[in-house]
């Protein structure tokens, strides 16, 4: 047996075959159409191909098609059960045609639709995690609501997607926002909260005549919760730029980070941009996942070289 | 002055004080792309107003940091004890450059007090600059033919000819005004009216001339 370097055994989790919690990404945008799903799915397909046991969770309440990314028919198991309370989550799981790759139909008869409350959300993160799979991969719907932002906060990764148009850019930055000020809004005292968006404001508007950080601020302020703030920086969003076509796309990303540090004075990450694919649409036409029907391409590429970050940023690899 | 302009150039281009050069000319690529010009990430979140002033001091940022001699002066600065804001602006770390490169230039030999009044006398009495004068501004300065030899890496056979106006031992006109450009430069005089000078003075003594 090789011997491995004791802090390599603290760096690397061990999650296969143990009984820890799955890992939960949640996959999130400020406007609807950017490829969430598309996203979702190829993650979950990459992760399974690498071996991992994968859970896709179908969460959007404006319309749930996930089964149709993944070149399914709809199922009668859907999460509507869970919310009525007829069924858990585990009990709700369908296998699909890909090995290690399972998924949680969404609700699709939306004749009549399910009332939310924000502790059902959490009902299901509670759930979720007592699962026994590697990955937990949450599709939420479009925009920046109450039961999407829960759902990103509580992820392991958060992965929000853009595309390079300006609406989806836009809309972007608004999700950030909410959930830069919902984040730290949690367990803070009112005054030192509304205090705290008061000179963010006035930072912003380049009113304010001193260097402003947030870190800063909560180090100054007992009011802002520590919790909170160390929840925003723990772990960074990350930033995914689909339908990228032209080098200035690619670069979008690096340029919205820099934004987000300079406007918002939160740090982003930026995970990589997939390529523009007419084969993607095309697939979802012919109802087969892209990364089944042609495996090898430059975006199969992609999305396995985020993934390998994601699973762990230390791993040393060659560029593909 | 804009809250921006109180940040340290190093937070401007988002950087560690210990960012390796390449480093330091990619964040500038990059932020330079990202608000200059009508890139969609500034979109709703800046104006093109403050992008450009963000942009001027990027610009700013870089051209201190991007420069070694700049950035370390700028490092001396901000890391030591007794800096001030206004010791970080960019025009006073300018001129403490221009003061460093002036040292470089004379090297240790400072201009000998009683010597100083004499400089500047003859500079405004000189209105042709022979050799000899040269010679006489180079002595007053206090350097040896040696030192300047050292800073202009002119052979000193050459300084020594360009001082005696000795045309048998003096290399082509270009040559000549080359290194008349940098001596006097090395001497604190405005190199090229006294090339111009030197050369008329010459011009009736080149071996072509005196045939003629």
């Amino acid at each position: 047996m090789i011997k491995q370097p004791e802090d390599a055994k603290n760096v690397i989790p061990m999650r296969r075959g143990l009984n820890l919690r799955p890992q939960v990404w949640t996959v999130a945008s400020g406007k609807g159409g950017v490829g969430k799903t598309f996203i979702t799915s190829s993650f979950g397909i990459t992760l399974a191909k690498l071996g991992h046991s994968v859970l896709l969770l179908d969460l959007d309440f404006t319309g749930a098609n996930l089964h149709t990314a993944l070149g399914l028919k709809p199922s009668h198991l859907s999460i509507r059960q869970f919310f009525e309370g007829e069924k858990k989550i585990s009990e709700c799981i369908v296998p699909t045609q890909i090995p290690h790759l399972s998924y949680v139909q969404g609700i699709w008869d939306s004749w009549s639709p399910i009332a939310l409350a924000s502790e059902q959300i959490y009902k299901i993160v509670e759930e979720v995690h007592q699962l026994k799979y590697d990955y937990v991969i949450i599709d939420v719907g479009p925009g920046a609501t109450l039961e999407n932002l829960i759902l990103f906060q509580m992820a392991d990764e958060k992965v929000l997607i853009t595309t390079p148009e300006p609406t989806s850019i836009e809309k972007s930055y608004r999700f950030i926002e909410y959930y830069l000020c919902t984040t730290l809004k949690e367990g803070s005292d009112t005054e030192a909260y509304s205090h705290l968006i008061q000179n963010l404001r006035e930072y912003r508007q380049r009113l304010l005549n001193e260097p402003f950080s947030i870190k800063e601020f909560v180090k100054r302020n007992e009011g802002i919760s520590q919790r909170a703030y160390a929840k925003l920086v723990e772990k960074p969003p990350r930033l995914v730029v689909n339908g990228v076509r032209t080098q200035t796309a690619k670069t979008l990303g690096h340029s919205m980070r820099s934004v987000c540090h300079k406007f918002y004075d939160l740090d982003i990450h930026y995970l990589g941009g997939i390529d523009f694919d007419n084969a993607v649409w095309q697939s979802a036409k012919s109802r087969e996942p892209v990364l089944l029907s042609q495996p090898f391409t430059p975006l199969a590429g992609q999305f396995l070289s985020m993934c390998k970050h994601l699973i762990d940023p230390t791993d040393l690899r060659a560029v593909v | 002055m804009t809250s921006h302009s109180r940040y340290s150039y190093y937070e401007i281009l988002e950087l560690d004080s210990t960012a390796a050069h390449s480093e330091i000319t990619m964040a500038f690529d990059r932020a330079k792309a990202t608000y200059s010009g009508d890139n969609p990430a500034i979109y709703t979140v800046f104006s093109e107003e403050e992008a450009r002033e963000l942009l001027k001091l990027i610009e700013e940022a870089y051209s201190v940091l991007g420069n070694k001699t700049l950035r370390a002066l700028y490092d001396q600065k901000l890391f030591g004890s007794n800096a001030s804001l206004d010791d970080l602006s960019y025009e006073s770390l300018l001129a403490a450059s221009r003061l460093q490169s002036l040292d470089n230039h004379v090297g240790n030999a400072t201009i000998p007090l009683q010597n100083q009044e004499k400089v500047l006398d003859l500079i405004k009495a000189t209105k042709e600059w022979s050799g000899a004068k040269l010679k006489e501004m180079r002595e007053l300065k206090g350097l040896t033919l040696d030192r300047l030899h050292q800073i202009t890496k002119i052979n000193p056979y050459y300084i020594h000819a360009i001082e005696e106006m000795n045309t048998q031992n003096l290399p082509a006109k270009v040559f000549i005004r080359g290194y008349v450009l940098q001596i006097s430069k090395t001497l604190g005089l405005e190199g090229g009216s006294v090339a111009n000078s030197y050369l008329s003075l010459l011009g009736d003594r080149t071996p072509l001339a005196r045939k003629a």
